[in-house]
């Protein structure tokens, strides 16, 4: 009789048990389903309401080189600088559609799985809320959301850097060595998505020295090299076995990204990432690992490794990229995660709150990825700006002159632009040849991929350059490119043909047209 | 209160109603005529009407609604297009006897490519007499020999070009119409063909002052003019006061100018202002692109960049490219044609006899480009043509009258035409004969494998890890 009500009491114990946890597992498939399409959402709303920027570009027009685009093939050499693993991903698309819609549909699943990813490492490593709390602050982060909404290789790298890191919080957690290789397998495809992803070999090894508790004999870290060896290998593979133009080109730019000037100052990221990332996630971020040092353990050092690694190098680097930061925000945003969910717990250890720890957790959640909204919000809106920060957006009024280039202008014509960023927006909508002014003559002063006008008077004169193309962006760079380029307008009876402008707010507060890009007609 | 209007009122406004339905039905009527607003060879809209300017041009009979013509100097087709793929070009054997006295017996010289050996570049001789010399009674047998009885080395008249020096003109031939059988219109050089250009007649004045022959004998631009068609003779590096009542005290080089312009010998073109006015600088050409004011017709004689021997054809080709490209950058281009000649054969090796069709000519042929929205793509005509086939098709588009029995009887440069065909767009043909600017494919084969490879290696290894797992967790939860 005793055993009986025993057995029943705990059947029935186990029942509701069963019962709660599966709504705890329905719920959080809801949260994660709910931050998902949230995610969608921002980096769906307005997606190709202004065209690519000079970036964009070059990966959707290498893209379609590969898939044999007709317009684009022969302005768009397969080989120019990066790896190419994404551009083949978006060949693959563009066989089946060819459109903005589709490169950038591509980006924003990249960018998607990797909210997904970031879900999933959060929770290997401190549990779902932390998870689903980090998959939020991704989700709406507008550093991840302006960047994953781009045809930017950054993107697909922040994606395979946080499989990565998912991947060693698995070896972690499970001490399985297979973990170890898939994370090779993963350190290598963020290599062939952008080969700056290599710093992620740094962020692995660097974790796997300060993590002693960690069992790693060497035939794992030799499987792991070798491993990592055999994922990066199409990218020297192909581009000494396919042939073809730029091959030299893509080794000569590695070569140029070592030894070129810096163009950016020092401060440059600590200007723009920590906003873009949200102040309220990084202090989350940190005041978890302040608040929760007790905890500490090999998945923080598995975290700031990942945060840390490319920081200091990108920080070193002279070459600086609003996007290059992009792969430590899943690790952030996952950091942030843990104090959100953690921290509650910790703090009502005996205290009585009004709020439960997870009521007080989800409400936390919920303020910091708030605080994101304006600024995701601000990111997405068609700029209406004549100023450009490469990688924030795409190019207003580039993607309109560029169509208008190819429905007016005889196939074939050559264009001058102040620099390469707007020669490349041309070639990809106007389908024509065209050639920055500042790209130096010097093949020690200038990116390989591009090609130099040596004398322009000449090439005008002859007939080889037959329009001009001033836009504001490029003049805000460089004002005496700008003054040249219109020197020559000016010189060779320059004839404006087409403008597009925007409608920025004056200093007085009132809206005002800007021209931004002009296409002038020059002869001899 | 009712609504319906006063009798009174309905009936005041009847006829007026009435009226407007009439003139509706009127004005539908017009629209719907076949004639009206129509162009009647291709039912495409008058151009005047449809654009909206201000002087509309009369109906042409084609889409073509402006011609430019181009006259180049002193090439034959053989010299430049000899080697052309597809055109009736130089025949294989081909080899001019020294001497033709001495029949096959004696040594001949076999075409050969200009820079090639070591006859050196010259302005062959391009008289009548060297034509009619070279012609032979039609034997084409004394190319060599005219030119050594001028005491220049004969051997330079066998030289031709290729695409190598003629990459652009050889393009242009590639992507549009090369007439094969145009002939310069008269046995003679430069004076008397540029007469037949304008005018449809030769240089007969036989001593008489050129103004007192050409006085009274109409041009092409006295019949446009007096059609109310536009026109303009674009001259370059014009000098207004360089005529034919100056050209003695303009030696040298510049006096060409009033060859190369008949109408500068003509008194009414010059001292009439309404049709002098016509005759400008070659810059007004580029300024009447931009302004969308290219006339209907439009003449243009070079300077410099002529390709008369012996200067640098490539000269001349970037000439004629800045030409073109101005023209398709315009506004003007859905709606023109461009045609390159040249004006006499310039003493060049040719091989097919010229028929003769008067006393005149045809003399030898000499290359011919047409280049038009509506030209056939890479065609090669082989119509008999001359100099008045362009005055025929001038005629025949702006409905005009014939100038002389020349162009009455002339086949036109029409055939080069497909107008059935959606017209072309503008093209900016490339100078070289080799596209540099088009990268070179890599094997993208290789690349689809190598990077397919890699994920699938990467898919593959997680793959085997998250198996690995779930076979612990299995272990692990089996009692």
């Amino acid at each position: 009789m005793g055993s009986g009500l025993i057995a029943e009491t705990a059947g029935r114990l186990q029942s509701r048990l069963s019962a709660r946890v599966g709504a705890e597992t329905l719920l959080h498939t809801l949260a994660l389903a709910l931050i998902l399409v949230v995610g969608a959402a921002v980096r769906l709303w307005g997606l190709t309401a202004v065209g690519f920027n000079s970036d964009e570009a070059v990966y959707a027009g290498q893209a379609a080189a590969m898939a044999h685009v007709p317009v684009l093939q022969d302005l768009f050499p397969v080989f120019r600088a990066h790896p190419l693993l994404f551009q083949f991903v978006l060949a693959m698309l563009y066989t089946w559609h060819f459109g903005d819609a589709v490169g950038r549909g591509a980006a924003v699943a990249v960018g998607l799985i990797t909210v997904l990813l970031s879900y999933a490492t959060g929770r290997t490593l401190f549990g779902r809320k932390a998870g689903l709390f980090a998959a939020l602050i991704l989700a709406l982060m507008p550093y991840h959301v302006v960047v994953s909404r781009q045809v930017l290789l950054d993107g697909p790298m922040t994606m395979f850097a946080t499989l990565a890191l998912y991947a060693m919080a698995l070896f972690g957690t499970s001490r399985n060595a297979r973990w170890l290789i898939a994370g090779a397998a993963a350190v290598g495809l963020t290599f062939l998505a952008k080969e700056i992803g290599f710093i992620t070999i740094g962020a692995v090894y660097a974790f796997l020295a300060l993590s002693p508790k960690l069992p790693l004999r060497l035939r794992d870290v030799a499987g792991f090299t070798v491993t990592l060896v055999a994922v990066m290998l199409p990218y020297p593979l192909s581009v000494t076995l396919a042939g073809g133009h730029g091959g030299g080109t893509t080794r000569s730019y590695l070569v140029w990204q070592l030894f070129r000037r810096a163009n950016h100052t020092p401060e440059f990221y600590l200007q723009v990432v920590p906003a873009a990332i949200g102040w309220a996630v990084l202090a989350a971020a940190i005041l978890g690992l302040v608040l929760l040092r007790r905890e500490r353990s090999w998945r923080d050092t598995l975290l700031l490794c990942w945060i840390l690694v490319p920081l200091l190098f990108f920080q070193l680097w002279p070459t600086k990229g609003f996007q290059y930061l992009l792969p430590i925000a899943p690790a952030v945003a996952i950091l942030a995660g843990r104090m959100l969910a953690r921290w509650p717990r910790r703090l009502s250890r005996g205290r009585r709150l009004h709020l439960s720890p997870t009521a007080l957790g989800t409400a936390l959640a919920l303020l910091v990825s708030g605080s994101l909204v304006p600024g995701t919000l601000a990111g997405i809106r068609p700029a209406a700006s004549d100023l450009f920060l490469a990688g924030s957006g795409g190019v207003p009024g580039g993607r309109e002159v560029g169509e208008w280039i190819a429905d007016h202008a005889p196939i074939g014509a050559t264009y001058m632009t102040i620099g390469p960023s707007m020669a490349n927006i041309v070639q990809y909508y106007g389908h024509r040849h065209a050639l920055g002014l500042s790209v130096s003559p010097n093949p020690l002063h200038r990116n390989p991929s591009y090609a130099p006008i040596v004398n322009p008077d000449y090439q005008i004169r002859i007939g080889e350059l037959q329009y001009v193309v001033w836009d504001a962006f490029s003049a805000s760079r460089s004002s005496f490119f700008s003054d040249k380029l219109l020197g020559y307008a000016r010189k060779y009876h320059g004839r404006a043909v087409h403008t597009e402008s925007v409608t920025v707010p004056a200093a007085d507060g009132a809206k005002v047209t800007k021209p931004v890009i002009v296409v002038y007609e020059v002869h001899p | 209160m009712s609504c319906a209007p006063h009798p009174a009122w309905r009936r005041a406004t009847r006829p007026v109603l009435a009226a407007v339905a009439l003139l509706a039905i009127a004005g539908l009527a017009a629209a719907a005529s076949p004639a009206a607003g129509r162009n009647a060879a291709t039912g495409d809209a008058a151009p005047g009407a449809a654009r909206g300017k201000s002087q509309p041009i009369p109906w042409t009979t084609t889409p073509i609604e402006h011609l430019v013509v181009l006259m180049q100097e002193n090439h034959s087709f053989d010299n430049y297009f000899g080697t052309y793929p597809g055109a009736d070009g130089i025949p294989d054997g081909a080899c001019m006897p020294i001497d033709p006295a001495a029949g096959n017996a004696g040594t001949c010289v076999r075409p050969f490519h200009l820079g090639d050996n070591e006859v050196l570049m010259d302005d062959p001789s391009h008289s009548t007499t060297t034509a009619r010399a070279q012609y032979n009674d039609g034997k084409l047998d004394s190319f060599i020999s005219a030119l050594n009885q001028r005491n220049q080395d004969g051997r330079l008249a066998m030289g031709h070009y290729d695409d190598t020096e003629l990459s652009f003109y050889w393009n242009l031939a590639d992507q549009y119409v090369l007439y094969d059988r145009f002939f310069s219109s008269a046995m003679g050089g430069s004076f008397t063909n540029h007469l037949y250009w304008v005018a449809g007649i030769p240089d007969a004045s036989a001593g008489q002052p050129i103004n007192t022959y050409l006085d009274g004998r109409k041009t092409i631009f006295d019949l446009l003019q007096a059609r109310g068609v536009s026109w303009k003779f674009y001259v370059q590096n014009y000098d207004p006061t360089l005529t034919y009542r100056t050209v003695l005290q303009h030696p040298g080089n510049r006096a060409s100018q009033v060859i190369w312009v008949p109408l500068l010998n003509i008194d009414r073109f010059l001292d009439d202002p309404s049709l002098g006015g016509h005759i400008v600088d070659l810059q007004q050409y580029y300024r009447d692109l931009a302004d969308g004011a290219l006339p209907a017709v439009a003449f243009i004689a070079p300077s410099g960049p002529s390709e008369h021997p012996p200067s640098n054809v490539r000269s001349g080709e970037r000439f004629v490219k800045t030409l073109l490209q101005s023209l398709m950058q315009s506004a003007a281009w859905p709606s023109s044609a461009f045609l390159l000649t040249y004006d006499d054969w310039g003493g060049w090796y040719d091989h097919v006899a010229p028929p003769q069709v008067d006393a005149y000519g045809y003399g030898f042929r000499v290359p011919a480009l047409l280049v038009s929205p509506y030209a056939r793509r890479g065609a090669v005509d082989h119509t008999t043509l001359d100099f008045t086939s362009i005055l025929r098709f001038i005629e025949d588009n702006w409905s005009l009258p014939s100038l002389s029995s020349r162009d009455a009887s002339a086949n036109s440069i029409v055939g080069g035409f497909d107008f059935a065909a959606a017209p072309r767009s503008a093209v900016v043909v490339p100078f070289s004969r080799v596209d540099a600017s088009v990268p070179k494919a890599p094997v993208r084969g290789i690349i689809f494998l190598s990077y397919g490879a890699g994920l699938l290696l990467s898919a593959w290894l997680f793959f085997l890890a998250a198996r690995g797992s779930r076979k612990r967790r299995e272990a692990r939860a089996r009692p």
